[in-house]
């Protein structure tokens, strides 16, 4: 150990607080970054559940219009006979867009992995706000409770969609607490969200570990502060944008009522557009980058080879995050807008493709001729490269205006956000537990469970949704109870017969994965301290990490991806705390 | 190299230390760049949206609207202003350990609560001349301005009131500037926001 003692200027942070001794100081209002993040784990995971079970609800609807939905369905739906009512058909797509994304997708990849990585990557004790982390975790629970809550008031939950587009969503088109509540769930999940994206930039800018420059970070700490940059710039805007839908429903406001339907009205319906796709664009990026991360790294560690072109990767992160800004109007297209700003948006958006791609090649070419470790995490790591592939590619069908006007609100859509943000993010999601599953619970996560888990997910998964490009393609238009009540949507319905059984079972593949994660938290094989054998600091203490996370503050001298090596004689990694030996 | 012992730290637990190092404080310092940050972008959107929706009305203020009282609202500006002023005032004097810059952070507080008041006498000046928010856009935005900006004014009366407590205590002050600064930063981003949305919807 150097006796550099005079770099420590960590006054204040490499001393160790006292250990909590309460249940409630333990478990409930804990300030430990590895608690909060097992906190927003378990609660984005039991959301997943929640939402992918309104997906089965809404793909047996599709599939079997009319039909009561089995077993459970007269429970739900009594006064209907256990047939999914329209209203209540709405609510759930809005409903299931809503819980995946804000209640699933945010607490697992950015509130778990954010909070359980970020410290421990970088060298830290804690992250620098402990307290502000806290709240971040206890302003999402209640979010989540509102949202939950308005599913049950008498005029029944938002139907409006995730998007809430006026005048839909204004109390002329959705009468009824349903939709305020939405847009108040919306408002405190944000609010949690800005909490922590201030919590993980300061603390990646300030707490790094002496020698861990920003060149040697892990690149999932660095799609983690990209997210956190987007997510403390642009929640806000939907925030402004909820306050004014609920000034509007609530005390009369006009902002988004036009002349023509109220007396008191002059608002512009378009304008919430603006305000939603300001933020809603850069969401889909603050759900792909940490997957992104977890990827670039996952990639490396498994194939045993540095990360190719990890400072282009970098800069290709950054570059969305900067270019995220100005594409939005792809939403838009059919708006009205004048050609040349739509021919603008058109154009940003597909150089915003560029980073994309640059990362995928860099994920092949790390790949290329390296031993792959196929565990589970490696399967899902590969799978995210596939899924995102395809997804991508299809993004440049919505990116040009001619087939965006043509394809808009079809499930052509749907299926381009399902693979890009639902099966991309969320396999990058699965290969973060799978990978973090040790350091968080001192267990392993079944492993011939997990690699079942992943074939039996993207096998399905990829029907499902490139069935719907066919579909979308053919012109099947997407938020619709009933697509056999006509007869132009009737001869597409076998498209829907098809991804509704490959749905469930894409549906019954995750139940696979929810008995496995309960079962090895409680009986796990017993992890030892580097299970995968890689050098990023995390691994360099003990499974389960103590609560005070190092004994010292490291000091870091090697890079994240520093495998097969040819200094390195007896092993092919070397952990960030030792020097690389000298090759003479 | 630091082989601090795993047992407790010097400090009582729940206890902030009455000082901090500069690190420290330009932790919290950033901290609050970030969450400004945040706010700069939720107002600008706010600011945008009222620019859109009041480009829908030829006439500006439209007839018939129940205006706020003019003089009533650029006295509640001045008042807000010389808040700042007395923050600022309090903040310097701090950074030297001069004599009384409790006082200069007191006087912030009883203007910041001044403003208050005479914003909820302008609130009542309308409403009792029949103005709600239902009346069309001069009123929608006219409400929700006042009332987004009324929020931040509490927030920020809130963090001066536990700022002078804390300071009373010996809990923050020269040597422990954070809670200073970023109460005062944060007061004159209010202050920011009232005079750039005043001049540009009551004035402009």
């Amino acid at each position: 150990m150097s006796s550099g003692a005079a770099s420590h200027t960590m006054s204040g942070h490499d001393h160790i607080h006292p250990e909590p001794k309460s249940f409630l100081a333990k478990y409930i209002f804990s300030h430990d970054h590895k608690v909060i993040a097992k906190q927003f784990l378990w609660f984005g995971l039991v959301w997943l559940l929640i939402g992918g079970f309104m997906a089965m609800l809404i793909r047996w609807q599709l599939a079997n219009p009319g039909l009561p939905f089995p077993l459970v369905g007269e429970w739900l739906y009594p006064r209907s006979g256990g047939v999914i009512p329209p209203d209540s058909y709405n609510t759930l797509f809005t409903m299931h867009g809503t819980i995946m994304i804000f209640l699933g997708l945010t607490p697992v990849l950015i509130g778990a992995f954010g909070n359980f990585c970020i410290p421990l990557m970088i060298g830290a004790r804690d992250m620098i706000f402990p307290t502000l982390n806290m709240l971040s975790f206890w302003t999402l629970v209640p979010g989540g409770l509102v949202a939950f809550y308005s599913l049950f008031v008498p005029l029944g939950g938002s139907e409006a969609g995730w998007t809430a587009y006026p005048t839909l969503s204004t109390t002329v088109g959705t009468p009824g607490s349903g939709e305020t509540l939405w847009a108040i769930a919306v408002f405190l999940i944000g609010a949690s969200s800005i909490m922590g994206g201030i919590n993980y930039i300061t603390t990646i800018i300030r707490l790094r570990a002496p020698g861990m420059t920003w060149t040697k970070l892990p690149l999932t700490v660095w799609g983690l502060l990209f997210t956190a940059i987007l997510n403390v710039l642009f929640l806000p805007v939907i925030g402004s944008a909820m306050i004014l839908m609920v000034l509007d429903r609530v005390f009369g406001t006009a902002f988004f009522l036009p002349a023509t339907l109220s007396q008191g009205g002059g608002g512009d319906p378009i304008l919430y557009q603006h305000l939603f796709w300001i933020f809603g664009h850069p969401e889909v990026y603050i759900l792909i980058l940490p997957a992104w991360g977890i990827v670039a790294d996952l990639l490396s560690f498994f194939a045993r080879k540095p990360a190719f072109g990890y400072k282009i990767t970098v800069g290709a992160m950054a570059a969305v995050t900067i270019l995220s800004a100005v594409v939005y109007g792809h939403h838009m297209f059919t708006t009205g807008m004048t050609a040349m700003l739509g021919e603008s948006f058109m154009l940003l958006t597909m150089i915003i493709s560029v980073p994309g791609e640059i990362l995928f090649f860099n994920w092949l070419h790390t790949l290329w001729r390296g031993s792959l470790r196929t565990t589970t995490a490696m399967w899902f790591a590969m799978g995210v490269i596939f899924v995102f592939g395809l997804g991508g590619l299809t993004g440049i069908y919505l990116a040009t205006i001619s087939t965006d006007i043509y394809l808009h609100d079809t499930y052509f859509v749907v299926g381009h956000f399902h693979l890009t943000m639902a099966a991309s993010a969320l396999f990058g999601a699965f290969a973060g537990i799978y990978f973090w599953f040790p350091k968080l619970f001192g267990r392993m996560l079944g492993e011939k469970l997990g690699k079942l888990h992943f074939w039996a997910t993207i096998v399905p998964l990829t029907i499902v949704f490139c069935t719907m490009f066919a579909s979308g393609w053919a012109g099947m238009p997407r938020r619709y109870y009933d697509h056999t009540d006509n007869p132009h949507t009737a001869a597409l319905q076998h498209y829907n017969v098809i991804t509704t059984w490959a749905a469930f079972v894409l549906g019954a593949a995750q139940l696979l994965f929810a008995w496995n994660f309960i079962r090895s938290v409680a009986a796990g094989r017993k992890a030892v301290q580097n299970p995968w054998e890689v050098g990023t600091l995390e691994w360099t203490i003990p499974s389960p990490a103590p609560y005070y996370n190092f004994k010292t503050i490291p000091e870091v001298h090697t890079g994240p991806h520093e495998f097969s090596h040819p200094a390195l004689k007896d092993r092919d990694w070397i952990p960030q705390t030792e020097r690389l030996p000298a090759t003479t | 190299m630091s082989t601090a012992p795993l047992a407790a730290a010097s400090v009582a637990p729940g206890q902030p230390p009455a000082t901090e190092s500069l690190r420290t404080t330009t932790d919290r310092r950033l901290g609050m760049a970030l969450f400004l940050g945040s706010w700069t972008m939720a107002f600008g959107t706010l600011l945008l949206s009222f620019l859109v929706v009041r480009r829908h009305e030829e006439v500006w203020p439209p007839e018939g609207v129940v205006l706020p009282s003019m003089p009533l609202a650029w006295t509640a500006t001045a008042i807000l202003v010389l808040s700042s002023l007395a923050a600022h005032r309090a903040v310097a004097g701090a950074r030297r350990d001069a004599a009384r810059w409790r006082s200069w952070w007191g006087l912030a507080l009883v203007t910041g609560l001044a403003f208050a008041w005479l914003q909820s006498a302008l609130w009542l000046q309308v409403w009792s001349g029949g103005g709600r928010p239902a009346d069309g856009l001069y009123a929608s935005i006219f409400y929700a301005l006042t009332w987004f900006h009324a929020a931040h004014v509490a927030c920020g009366l809130v963090a001066l009131a536990w700022v002078a407590v804390q300071a009373g205590r010996g809990r923050c002050g020269p040597a422990r500037l954070s809670p200073l600064l970023n109460a005062a930063t944060f007061w004159h981003f209010v202050g920011v926001v009232w005079l750039v949305l005043f001049l540009v919807f009551l004035v402009l």
